[in-house]
């Protein structure tokens, strides 16, 4: 049997070396035109390598930074420093220890020492940074930039002050450019492909889910924050030892709106996007940037002196990639997910799906015998005396709940029961302002839902579309990885879970292209990818129509045979919860009303009332 | 003593600016989730309008950067920021940032890149004696126009019409609509106020510095993005204290810092909110309650 | 008055209402229940325009509404009290008021003669709404809704966690002005009392109708019980569920 990928061959290396071959093209181009055109293309390379270091972070997060250009500033006064000769040093910048103004690396050396201090830079201002909310990173990394701009600024006497350094050697050539270029993609795409990487998209797709999955949020983002400074800081460097000056200003306000635009225009989420973008909104720059002198075009009309024309440009790129165009030119996906290209060497194009099938996985049972040995029977998830007020209105009024893996239990009840509220509890969500959960007799009050995602607990959520922008075969394997599972053994897991739940054929596709019935079920295969004992559904059933919803419960008996795990079913869809569930426990306005079999609960008065008010049945037989 | 005194009260005026510029930010954010970072343009622009008004009486010159600020404010609305209304919140700031790009760089090619001189009556810059004191006039006219606006912005927000709509709209945008509030209006209405806001702003900037020049509203934003932060998102009284925090800070440091940290005084002030955040990451007073949409 | 022709509506992707034909014709009190889930607050979110329908018609007096605006719907007389009443916390009860009679074409000289109806909405005018109990802010949703004396008046699980006897009191009001000949579409979890209370009533279930009548035709119906209770005991079968 063949070992599952998570992309094909073909598209891997389409994915790999289309970058690549841009970066050649693009040395090619500058290696055989006038001095001018190559130090252009040197500028451009040395731009790509700190949207590339833009893009690890905030295309695999989808937050926004707007202080990376911070670290490729810190990146090139280092660099200028430690490769400017000591009389230099000694001049332009006095307050130097000795260690440093002595020193004079060679490029490549002073390069290294230089992605290795940024690297360790961003660390350290990210853990504060990451630890603040979603909403406020873009705005303190913001704080951070200035920060950044003033310290390099005022001091004087380590820095040169405002009016920066001069004499810097010359360096970098087309060759370093594009190897170091070259180095940028290869990072960017292997971190993307890692399990931290994959981690980091989880949250970005939907961040309450990677929590219930095990992901752990802040130390996710400060990865990436540090191999992104890493990234920006190799781009300043570089980019210092060609022009030979530096002043504060020069990766300060404007740098920064350049390089997020090109990062934009080319598609956040790709690294084939970072490169095609850097290229493309370069050369709208650079062509502005000519014409700014005034000048005749094509000899229609002429332009007069107009600065900051360029910038104008960019300005209008980005505002209409955001207004129209808002995944940019690859729509964020890397070259060998790109539907034409697909075309053009002859495969069918991910996108387009034959009509939906709603398929029910084949001897699901013979399979979970040979393959998997059901978790142990003994153990449970205890829940007891539960409460929960939100200002005076209580929610929850002293619940007990029991579930043992292999078992199904049904939770129901009339809107505003604390069904929710129940479960977010359970899960870790939310603490209960009384009562204990034991999972297997330990007692886990407190406990952080990706802490009870490792522990065995995982839970799905009403409603929530799995990841769409990953693949079926990804989004489910980031389960795995969640709770520990390296890669190999992540896709493994995900493959194995798909076959059993009937999706194998949609593994490459889109999680976001699948009919809402499949995605719904993606989502249960996701939370299966955690091995979890306890499995809690929010809903599953919600929107499928009858035939659909037999599907499922079918389905979920095979997960409770073959993976052994118990599962709380939250359901109004009463057909499912009572075919699946040998036990179901009725929730009203808080307390548990009844527990038993479904014959019971249906046939129960007090159920009934609690559902279609009082007397109902007296009504009925009246 | 009368030096701290002195102190206290360049810091109040520092506080009261930058708490104008946080309640025009905040304004926005409230009622359209959206932090704006063109309104630096906003302050910048109606700046401008004083230099290319210059030789005309001040008066007219004022309403002149009035106008200016509010229209430009307007029509960015309508033409840049209604598309992406129903994007998300980082998309919208993105988009904003292109905006300040452009604006920005218009000015510097219809312009002049350099800073330019503007004029500002004599009175402006003189001081004026209160006991002990020697308080400069910009300071009584900032606190003065600090008051005023507020309590202009109050009676607006509490005592009419229009207000009560905006109101609404910042908690629950949605049910406001299913009361018959219509959207266009109101937003166009908080886009109008925020660049007189501006407007104000940047009539104050340019009595304080004599000059304009194209950058000069890349500070000032940033300061209200990080007042509005601290003191709690789409608050419109968290904006205030996050702006009158900031601006304190910021002069107080500079009254009392030593000569060699003097120049890394704004680094240090924008080094605060982030320890704020670590701590409280909804802000002071906690984010507005984002009323569940209907 | 207000017609449902084959609407479909869908809610983040999802289809949940599948095809649901309703009319209310004036001066009629029409009411729609069914378990969590069945699509009753996705059908009042299409007709009040919060939500476009995928498919099918939503006609106001003739007029397609379809796509309008909420605030256009509003002002052609629909007026919606919506699930957890939606009061603006923020806001004062006179404020809420005002908002209420925002298009009203008296103004608020409206607001008077509706407070008579809601002495205690008068009695506590100058409060945060914030501070009403549950009761008591519904009765502001109601009034607010009121207040733009509109033709056609839309509840939406007015009773959703509020004691026994206040929803009493809300049903006896409701009661006052179905006498008044007011146009109403109350939407409910309990079915019992709306069955009950209306002329007519729509059984939902899974987004579609399962039962339609009078409430002598639903009261003690097995189908309304299945409706909420599902009934399908006599579906599981013994091999494990794997053959059909």
């Amino acid at each position: 049997m063949s070992a599952v990928r998570l992309r094909s061959r073909s598209s891997l290396a389409v994915s790999a070396l289309a970058p690549l071959v841009l970066i050649a093209l693009t040395m090619a181009i500058g290696a055989s035109g006038t001095p001018s055109l190559r130090g252009t293309v040197i500028t451009i390379l040395c731009e790509m390598i700190v949207v590339l270091g833009l893009q690890v972070f905030v295309g695999n997060s989808g937050v926004y930074s707007f202080g990376q250009l911070g670290f490729a500033s810190a990146g090139a006064y280092a660099a200028a420093l430690l490769t400017l000769p000591a009389a230099f040093v000694a001049l332009q910048t006095p307050g130097l220890p000795d260690l440093i103004e002595d020193a004079q690396l060679g490029a490549l050396g002073s390069t290294a020492v230089v992605a290795v201090a940024c690297g360790v830079l961003a660390a350290i201002v990210g853990l504060p940074l990451m630890r603040t909310s979603t909403l406020a990173i873009p705005i303190s990394t913001f704080a951070f930039l200035i920060v950044a701009y003033n310290v390099i600024a005022n001091w004087d006497r380590v820095t040169g002050g405002s009016g920066g350094l001069v004499s810097i050697p010359r360096t970098t050539g087309i060759v370093s450019a594009g190897l170091w270029a070259a180095g940028a993609v290869a990072v960017a795409l292997a971190y993307k492909w890692s399990t931290g990487g994959y981690r980091l998209q989880a949250t970005r797709e939907d961040e309450v889910a990677a929590r219930s999955l095990g992901i752990g949020v802040t130390g996710e983002r400060l990865v990436a924050f540090a191999l992104s400074g890493m990234l920006c800081g190799v781009g300043g460097a570089l980019a210092v030892h060609q022009s030979g000056v530096l002043a504060p200003t020069t990766f300060y306000f404007v740098a920064s709106v350049t390089t997020l635009t090109m990062m934009v225009a080319g598609g956040a989420r790709s690294v084939f996007g970072a490169v095609l973008g850097t290229i493309a909104v370069a050369s709208v720059n650079e062509a502005l940037r000519g014409v700014e002198g005034g000048a005749d075009v094509l000899g229609l009309f002429s332009i007069g002196n107009t600065p900051g024309l360029a910038a104008i440009g960019v300005g209008l790129i980005l505002l209409a990639t955001m207004v129209a165009l808002p995944d940019g030119l690859t729509g964020g996906r890397e070259a060998g997910e790109l539907p034409w290209l697909g075309r053009l060497l002859g495969r069918t194009p991910v996108g387009d799906l034959a009509a939906p099938r709603f398929v029910a996985p084949m001897g699901t049972q013979k399979q979970a015998a040979a393959t998997r040995a059901p978790a142990e029977r003994a153990g449970a998830l205890n829940a007891r005396g539960i409460a929960v007020s939100f200002g005076g209105l209580r929610v929850l009024r002293g619940v007990d709940l029991t579930l043992r893996p292999g078992e199904a239990l049904g939770l129901i009840g009339p809107n505003g029961a604390g069904k929710t509220t129940l479960v977010n509890v359970l899960s870790g969500f939310l603490a209960p302002d009384a009562g204990t959960v034991e999972l297997d007799g330990v007692d886990v009050g407190g406990r952080s839902p990706a802490r009870l995602a490792r522990d065995g607990l995982t839970r799905t959520f009403q409603g929530a579309l799995p990841f769409p922008q990953l693949s079926c075969l990804e989004s489910v394997a980031v389960g795995a990885m969640g709770v520990g599972a390296r890669r190999g053994k992540a896709v493994a897991v995900a493959a194995e879970v798909l076959a059993r739940l009937g999706l194998s054929e949609r593994s490459s596709h889109p999680a976001g292209s699948l009919p809402p019935a499949e995605q719904r079920l993606l989502g249960v295969a996701r939370t299966l990818a955690t091995n979890p004992r306890y499995l809690l559904l929010d809903e599953p059933a919600a929107g499928l129509n009858e035939a659909e919803g037999e599907e499922l419960v079918a389905i979920l008996r095979g997960v409770l045979e073959g993976f052994g795990c118990g599962i709380l079913l939250i359901e109004h869809e009463m057909s499912v919860v009572m075919s699946l569930c040998p036990q179901v426990q009725v929730l009203d306005d808080g307390v548990t009303l009844r527990v038993g079999a479904p014959a019971e609960i249906q046939a129960d008065p007090a159920v009934i009332e609690a559902y279609l008010g009082s007397s109902y049945m007296e009504v009925a037989n009246a | 003593m009368t030096e701290l005194a002195q102190n206290l009260i360049d810091a109040l005026a520092l506080g009261s600016l930058y708490a104008l510029i946080a309640l025009g930010v905040t304004l926005v954010y409230s009622v359209m989730d959206m932090m704006n970072f063109a309104h630096g343009e906003f302050i910048m622009l109606s700046a401008y309008a004083l230099y290319v008004l210059a030789g005309v009486p001040f008066g007219v010159a004022l309403g002149g950067a009035l106008a200016t600020g509010v229209l430009i404010a307007v029509a960015a609305e309508l033409v840049a920021f209604r598309p992406v209304r129903k994007a998300d919140m980082s998309a919208q700031l993105v988009t904003s940032l292109a905006v300040a790009t452009i604006l920005q760089n218009v000015v510097m090619a219809a312009v002049d890149a350099r800073p330019k001189s503007v004029a500002t009556p004599s009175v402006v810059s003189e001081t004026t004696q209160v006991g002990a004191l020697s308080i400069s006039n910009l300071e009584f006219i900032t606190l003065g126009m600090t008051a005023i606006v507020l309590g202009g912005f109050g009676w607006l927000l509490y005592r009419t019409r229009a207000g009560l709509a905006m109101r609404a709209a910042a908690e629950n945008f949605d049910m406001a609509r299913l009361l018959g509030v219509r959207a266009d209006p109101v937003i166009a209405l908080s886009f109008a106020i925020s660049g007189a806001l501006a407007a104000v702003v940047g009539v104050l900037l340019v009595m304080q510095t004599g000059q304009v020049s194209p950058t000069m509203g890349l500070t000032p934003v940033l300061i209200g993005f990080v007042a509005v932060t601290i003191g709690g998102f789409g608050r419109m009284l968290g904006a205030v204290i996050g702006g009158l925090l900031l601006g304190a800070a910021s002069s107080l440091l500079g009254s009392y810092l030593p000569a060699d940290l003097l120049p890394f005084r704004d680094a240090i002030v924008f080094s605060l909110p982030v320890a704020i955040l670590v701590f409280k990451p909804q802000g002071l007073l906690g984010a507005a309650t984002g009323e569940a949409r209907v | 008055m207000l017609e449902l022709r084959g609407t479909r509506v869908a809610y983040r992707g999802v289809e949940v209402v599948h095809g649901v034909d309703l009319g209310i014709a004036p001066g009629e009190v029409v009411g729609m229940v069914g378990p969590n889930g069945a699509g009753k607050s996705s059908v009042l979110r299409a007709i009040c325009g919060l939500l476009r329908p995928s498919a099918g018609e939503v006609l106001f007096e003739g007029r397609a509404l379809n796509g309008m605006a909420p605030e256009r719907i509003a002002r052609l007389g629909l007026a919606l009290v919506p699930e957890g009443r939606q009061v603006f916390r923020t806001l004062t009860v006179a404020e809420n008021l005002r908002l209420g009679a925002w298009d009203a074409e008296r103004g608020e000289a409206a607001i008077e003669p509706v407070l008579e109806r809601f002495p205690i909405l008068r009695e506590r005018a100058g409060e945060h709404a914030d501070r009403l109990s549950g009761g008591e802010q519904q009765q502001l949703a109601i009034a607010r809704a009121l207040l733009s004396r509109p033709r056609l008046l839309i509840l939406d699980e007015p009773s959703l966690g509020l004691a026994p006897k206040t929803i009493d009191t809300i049903y006896e009001l409701l009661a006052e002005l179905r006498e008044e000949g007011t146009t109403m579409l109350l939407v409910e979890q309990n079915a019992v009392r709306t069955i009950d209370f209306c002329d007519r009533c729509l059984v939902l279930g899974s987004g579609r109708v399962r039962a339609e009548g009078k409430r002598e035709e639903l009261r003690g119906d097995n189908d309304v019980v299945r409706a909420y209770l599902g009934g399908a005991v006599e579906r599981q079968t013994s091999d494990g569920g794997m053959g059909r």
